[in-house]
């Protein structure tokens, strides 16, 4: 007799054959329900039917040629480079760093507040050092000698070795002297 | 002297961390980015995955130096950030579908294979399933061990691999016929 809960039972069993798990009273089961079951039978198909489907993925996988290289930014990249590289840029601005958020363009927050064991992680595993990555500092307050306030949004864009190629303001301070200085010392931070 | 200690044994737990991480990448960042690729449908996308999923592993590692991390941890951490990726692209619709672009470099890995196109396949199961069967017929995990990876029941990893073979078949039929 065919009922939803024969039809789950026949999924599972489905699944082990595919997997490689079913024993022969499982298979036997199988066949069983798809002898009174014209549905499954339509819609997942005999033994050799569920081999053959599930030997594309298997072939797939054998067949796959691509082989990234997680690694190959971390031997291009000195691991600590990267955090003083913000740093030192900030302080070219006579600025005080209170919070940077760097986001990639895929991952929505990826380092928070670029503290030197991080950047040494994240440098390390070239997160921020593939070529044409767009990273975006946001909420970017600091302090002038003159002690006035501002955030700026900016974005910068690195090429393959880390080293800024490109910075546009997105969000002005509403001073263009700190917009452009700090694209100045983005620029010079390498 | 004693923030000295400290400072040195900080430094230990990060030498630490970075050593056993380089291992776990040397060891398994094929796999794994193969894997995300598969799930995400984008290399691009599956490198930054990837990435994320041994930044992810190196903070644990600082955290704990004695911790283990086995090949299962990464690809737990693998599914979810594939899983977190697809629902918020989903969400968005800011990202583009790159499979549409990667196309023809799915072709070429899958020439031979039945002419099917399983990148098509895998786009339309949900992606509970898509990790269901990547991480058994792909990545070579048992029923049992994809369930405790992916936080459910061995015979629900079976129910899914059924189920998206039945996609996967669907879509093999489609493919013969056109």
């Amino acid at each position: 007799m065919k009922t939803a809960s024969n039809c789950t039972t026949a999924e599972i069993l489905a699944g082990a054959i595919a997997l490689g798990e079913a024993g022969d009273e499982q298979r036997h089961a199988y066949r069983e329900h798809l002898s009174t079951c014209r549905r499954c039978l339509a819609t997942i198909g005999g033994e050799r039917e569920i081999e053959r489907v599930i030997s594309v993925v298997a072939q797939a996988r054998d067949q796959e040629q691509w082989q990234p290289d997680v690694r190959r930014a971390l031997a291009r990249v000195p691991a600590r480079r990267h955090g003083w590289r913000w740093g030192a840029g900030l302080a070219a601005a006579g600025a005080l760093t209170v919070a940077i958020l760097a986001t990639q363009r895929h991952a929505p927050v990826v380092v928070r507040s670029v503290a030197v064991p991080d950047a040494a992680a994240v440098a390390a595993l070239g997160t921020q050092t593939m070529p044409q990555r767009e990273h975006r500092a946001e909420s970017l307050a600091f302090t002038s000698a003159q002690a006035a306030r501002a955030t700026i949004t900016f974005q910068v864009r690195l090429d393959e070795r880390g080293k800024p190629t490109r910075c546009t303001i997105v969000r002005h301070s509403g001073r263009a002297s700190l917009d452009a200085a700090l694209c100045d010392a983005v620029m010079r931070a390498h | 002297m004693r923030s000295g200690l400290e400072t040195c044994a900080a430094m230990d737990r990060t030498a630490i961390a970075q050593r056993r991480t380089e291992e776990l990448v040397i060891e398994h960042q094929t796999k794994l980015a193969r894997y995300l690729r598969r799930m995400v449908g984008d290399a691009e996308v599956a490198l930054d995955l990837t990435q994320d999923v041994f930044l992810s592993a190196y903070r644990t590692l600082q955290a704990d130096p004695a911790r283990e991390l086995r090949a299962g941890w990464l690809y737990r951490a693998a599914t979810n950030a594939a899983i977190s990726f697809m629902r918020r692209r989903k969400i968005l619709h800011v990202l583009p579908l790159d499979r549409d672009l990667d196309r023809s470099a799915w072709r070429v890995d899958e020439h031979g294979a039945q002419s099917v196109d399983l990148q098509a396949a895998l786009g339309r199961l949900p992606v509970e399933q898509t990790a269901a069967l990547l991480m058994t017929s792909y990545a070579g995990y048992s029923s049992s061990e994809a369930a405790q990876i992916l936080g459910t029941t061995a015979d629900a990893v079976r129910q899914r691999v059924c189920r998206a073979m039945k996609t996967l078949r669907h879509v093999m039929n489609e493919d013969s016929l056109s």
